[in-house]
């Protein structure tokens, strides 16, 4: 256990200097300047960059930037101590992809019907490449501070929307307006190979097509523009086009083209527009590269793989339920026995390739490391909760800590254009930081203090992580009774949803039983966890061929209980529930 | 400005290429080689090297290491060509508007899809992968070869088949955008009308480029071009017979309008696709050079195909129009030398005549017949190997080879083809990812107004 105050007073003052400052990352109301800018991390594992580490080391931060790091280090008098004892610090994470702090554009319901779905207004049929994504950044969006809270510092945001949403913004996870987090503006040329809903360019195959059209359109406009600037004698006026200046900064190779390239053939579909208008590209949250490694090496594009990872395989998933408990033991010598059927034989068969499948996005972190390919990580569509999770699976894959450690900080700091800036922790850099008890890879580290441009976030740890969004109090000393029948109400968009769940003991845990909604008939809880008051389930629903899974979270307090379901990515919805009385 | 355009339009040029295809080295040995141009070889053998057919005779000797396929008593045939298929693609009908030549399929080549391997189940080793015929001028197509196994789209290409476009005249236009979007096209007129309206433009359009690169020629030119169209420019390519057109159709009234329409603009290279009332204007098509591929019996299936005969094809063979059978249906696909045989019993049609509709007719409709579509030394090795004769009701696919390689072995067949496999999909479910090859794809992702609900109070 590490001790869990850190401070260390130096003068009589600390106290009131340390209440100052903390009392404005508490979003207080009164604008009180801080004290002191001046930080000094003591007797920290210095990671400094990959692979080169300094032992118990002092880092010294003042008025946002690192200006000191090694081994006796004077302490200045203002500086605000902290004791990092056995604590390992590292340049703070940079996410190459992201909607961190980005307000999702309301759902237009009812949209008019357009008169002539071929010939669409560029906002209906999404071209608004001249969107600047300062415009929907929401500097006290709780996304920030999930994402900072387990290390990223860094991130490139961008709108949302389709094939051209708009223009990214390199930001800091850190400030109080869209401006003050602004590190780098009109950093690249967002697109993704979506189409228009029920508008031109409504396919794949048209997106690319008017992909196409507008580059060659705005290369021959940009053209002709200059040609009017050096002498516009005899010539007609050019008219001007907010969508076609758009790709000018990117015809010029001032800024890439940021795709989003998750699929496989995504991957290629970009790389052949890319070599057919010679765009520098960026291609972001990448999850099937590995078939197109080398290609995309050979392209010279820049590559943010995905921290999203598919679930991993469930190794007891005998047909039903397969519990551990002594019945089912004693059952299992007779199944041995018994010869597996053709039909045994086949979902064998189709497990493990399922199996492999996933293990294929788990290695393709490696894969890309050993063709040689550098490559940052970006979070678009990762929880941050799952993040260093996945960053573990990648590193049990093949991954070397240090290439993992790379990934999120020297590469993406190369390939975002700040390496003198940030990726390191070295003097004169930006003071991002992230501390964390254990090294950061460890199953058991807890991220502990957050720098962002030499403002100090501090996190509370519990003893135990708990969810995020969590409603009411969770208490792991109480204890509660969730045996018996439940009725659960759950708020989605498309209004609430009734359901029922049973819990029943089962040896120390629980099992249960859900049905309602979708179900069309009462499903088996795959887990269910009750610690103090704090209750978790998850259940499969199968639904358009996909299997996809729910995840309850809730505090439990009498015959009540509150939380969230989440589905996938689908996002959370609140739930609560009511005990039925027994009969 | 002059370099602009050269590198604007030089990247045509560029699409697709440098894709690395496999190609083996094989013998096929003493089997009944049916060569379609040549007659048949009894007990003969056919050598392939670098996937080409090197040599065909009896009792070639085997170069070392080579492979051998022992094909005694099975029929070695050229490998099947479907003229009209819509596998191997992610999106068919870019159904927003009624003229979208600028949309290309090559641009949404999809190797994964299961069906790739099933119609190589059934002899096939080429196809046209084609947009749908949700508009009056659809997308572009592209002629792929089965290169089953391959991660990348680009592999799956007929490196140099000419480009291809979809047509469509009749019921599905009208209704997608007349009926479903209340624009022109309404009536078959319309359909006329957009086409014709569509090939004015791109004839301005060209004139207008013509103009300005001439007028640059003259020193001290100061001017404006005119302004890029990706769609005016494929047009453009239509009308200067760098395209084939591939025109879906049924009745004979629309066909000798779509005759008529090409005639004004001097369209050489046509294929009449199902063409169902083609025999009505059969020594019409032959007598401007229009080809036609169609179904064998299928019909009845909407208002426009009602008029329809078995005897079609037969019919648009012995007229002299260059006719092959298709599928545009990933189950037919598997079976096309079944509906070959069915012009035997009706139009008593050659077993050459008969093969020769899967075989070279739909070569010569894409172009390709230099290529493929007969056994002949210096063609690309893609071969069927049958037991039983092709045409017979017995007739078992057993080997399907593209550019030498087997890419088909119906004895080493496994249960699970698949190249991808969805980390997310239930186990219950993994084996029906394709369920969508049994419909009909050519109207997918159009929206209209099916008759049926004209009827229905309810319907919004």
């Amino acid at each position: 256990m590490v001790e869990r105050r850190f401070i260390q007073r130096i003068t009589g003052g600390v106290l009131a200097l340390l209440v100052c400052s903390f009392s404005l990352f508490a979003q207080d109301e009164k604008e009180l300047k801080p004290v002191t800018r001046t930080y000094a991390i003591t007797n920290v594992n210095v990671v400094q960059a990959p692979g080169k580490k300094v032992d118990m080391a002092t880092v010294l931060i003042k008025d946002g930037l690192i200006t000191a790091v090694g081994k006796g280090v004077a302490i200045p008098a203002d500086a605000i101590v902290i004791k990092a004892d056995s604590m390992y610090v590292y340049a703070g994470f940079i996410d190459g992809l992201s909607r961190v702090g980005v307000t999702k554009p309301k759902e237009e319901v009812g949209r008019d019907r357009v008169k002539d779905p071929g010939n669409p207004a560029p906002e209906r049929a999404g071209i608004t490449p001249q969107n600047d994504v300062r415009g929907s950044l929401n500097a006290s969006d709780k996304s920030i501070e999930d994402l900072r809270n387990i290390g990223f510092t860094v991130a490139q945001v961008v709108p949302y929307g389709n094939l051209l949403p708009g223009q990214g913004s390199i930001v800091l996870l850190s400030g109080k307006s869209a401006d003050q987090m602004v590190l780098v503006s009109n950093s690249s040329l967002y697109s993704e190979l979506s189409g228009a809903n029920g508008v031109y360019p409504n396919t794949t195959m048209a997106v690319i097509a008017k992909w196409r059209e507008l580059y060659r359109q705005a290369s021959q406009a940009k053209s002709y523009q200059s040609l009017y600037a050096s002498n516009r004698v005899g010539l007609e006026r050019p008219g001007s086009d907010r969508v076609l200046e758009a790709f000018y900064p990117v015809i010029d190779q001032r800024i890439p083209v940021l795709f989003k390239s998750e699929k496989m053939l995504d991957a290629h579909r970009i790389l052949t527009l890319k070599s057919d208008l010679g765009f520098s590209l960026i291609m972001a949250d990448v999850k099937e590269g590995w078939p197109v490694a080398n290609k995309i090496k050979a392209s010279g594009a820049k590559v943010f793989l995905s921290l999203d990872l598919p679930e991993e395989a469930k190794k007891d998933d005998k047909k039903s339920g397969g519990k551990s408990d002594k019945k089912a033991d004693s059952t299992k010598a007779k199944e041995v026995a018994k010869p597996k059927t053709a039909a045994d034989l086949e979902r064998d068969a189709l497990e493990k390739r399922k199996s492999e499948a996933i293990a294929n996005y788990t290695t393709q972190a490696s894969v890309f490391n050993k063709a040689g390919v550098s490559f940052g990580f970006s979070s678009l569509s990762a929880k941050p909760k799952d993040i260093p999770a996945n960053l573990r699976r990648m590193i049990a894959a093949g991954l070397s800590e240090d290439a993992a450690l790379a990934a999120l900080t020297t590469t993406p700091a190369q390939l975002l254009g700040l390496s003198d800036r940030m990726g390191t922790v070295e003097n004169g850099k930006m003071a991002n930081l992230v501390i964390s008890d254990k090294s950061y890879f460890n199953e058991k580290a807890k991220v502990r203090y957050v720098f962002v441009d030499g403002v100090m976030y501090k996190l509370e740890v519990k003893e135990e992580n708990l969810p995020a969004g969590q409603a009411g109090k969770s208490d792991p000393n109480a204890k509660v009774e969730i045996e018996g029948s439940w009725s659960t109400v759950t708020q989605t968009p498309q209004g609430s949803n009734d359901g029922k769940v049973t819990f029943k003991k089962d040896g120390s845990g629980y099992k249960g039983t859900v049905s309602g909604g979708r179900l069309p008939a009462p499903a088996d809880l795959t887990s269910v966890t009750l610690e103090g008051n704090k209750l978790s389930y998850s259940y499969s629903l199968s639904f358009g061929g996909n299997s996809i899974k729910v995840d309850v979270e809730a505090t439990v307090e009498g015959d009540s209980f509150k939380g969230n379901a989440s589905i996938g990515l689908r996002g959370s919805f609140s739930i609560e529930g009511t005990k039925n009385p027994k009969n | 400005m002059k370099k602009l355009f050269v590198l604007l339009f030089s990247s045509f040029i560029l699409l697709g290429a440098m894709a690395q295809v496999d190609k083996g080295n094989l013998l096929i040995k003493n089997g009944t080689v049916i060569t379609i141009t040549k007659g048949n070889l009894e007990q003969t053998d056919v050598l392939i090297k670098d996937g080409k057919i090197a040599q065909i005779g009896k009792n070639i000797t085997a170069p070392a290491g080579i492979k051998i396929v022992d094909a005694s008593g099975h029929f070695v045939m050229p490998g099947i060509i479907d003229a009209h298929s819509h596998i191997a693609l992610d999106g068919i009908n870019e159904g927003t508007n009624p003229i979208t030549p600028e949309v290309n399929e090559s641009d949404v080549i999809n190797p994964f899809q299961i069906g790739i391997y099933r119609a190589l189940g059934g002899g096939i080793t080429t196809v046209h992968a084609m947009h749908g015929s949700a508009n009056a001028i659809g997308g572009q197509c592209e002629t792929i070869k089965l290169r089953y196994g391959t991660f990348d789209p680009e592999v799956l290409k007929m490196d140099g088949a000419p480009r291809t476009i979809k047509f469509a005249l009749g019921e599905n236009p009208t209704r997608s955008h007349g009926e479903g979007s209340g624009i022109v096209p309404r009536t078959r007129m319309g359909v006329e009308f957009v086409i014709r309206q569509a090939f004015t433009e791109a004839k301005e359009y060209s004139e207008k480029w013509n103009q300005y690169n001439k007028a640059k020629l003259v020193k001290g030119f100061r001017g404006a071009p005119p302004t890029y169209s990706y769609r005016h420019e494929v047009l453009s390519d239509i009308l200067n017979d760098k395209i084939i057109v591939h025109c879906h159709s049924y009745r004979a009234d629309e066909i000798y309008m779509m005759l008529k329409v090409c005639k004004d603009f001097g369209i050489k290279r046509i294929v009449f696709q199902h063409v169902n009332e083609g025999f009505k204007v059969a020594p019409e098509l032959a007598a401007q050079g229009a080809m036609a591929s169609v179904f064998s019996d299928w019909w009845a299936y909407k208002f426009e195909v009602y008029y329809s005969t078995a005897y079609n094809a037969a019919i648009l063979a012995k007229n002299g129009v260059v006719t092959s059978i298709n599928s545009d249906d990933g189950e037919m696909m598997r079976h096309l030398y079944h509906e070959a045989g069915k012009t035997q019993k009706y139009g008593g049609l050659s077993d050459e005549e008969a093969l020769a509709l899967i075989t070279i007719n739909p070569a010569k409709q894409l172009g390709i017949e230099n290529r493929v579509g007969s056994l002949e030394v210096g063609k690309e090795a893609d071969i069927a190997i049958f037991k039983n004769h092709p045409l017979s009701i017995y007739g078992v696919p057993m080997f399907t080879i593209v550019d030498g390689v087997v890419r088909f072995d119906r004895e080493k067949d496994p249960d699970d083809m698949r190249l991808v496999v969805d980390p997310k999909q239930a186990i219950e479910t993994a084996t029906f990812r394709d369920k969508l090859s049994d419909q009909d794809h050519c109207m997918e992702g159009a929206e209209f107004i099916l008759d049926s609900e004209l009827f229905n109070a309810n319907k919004k």
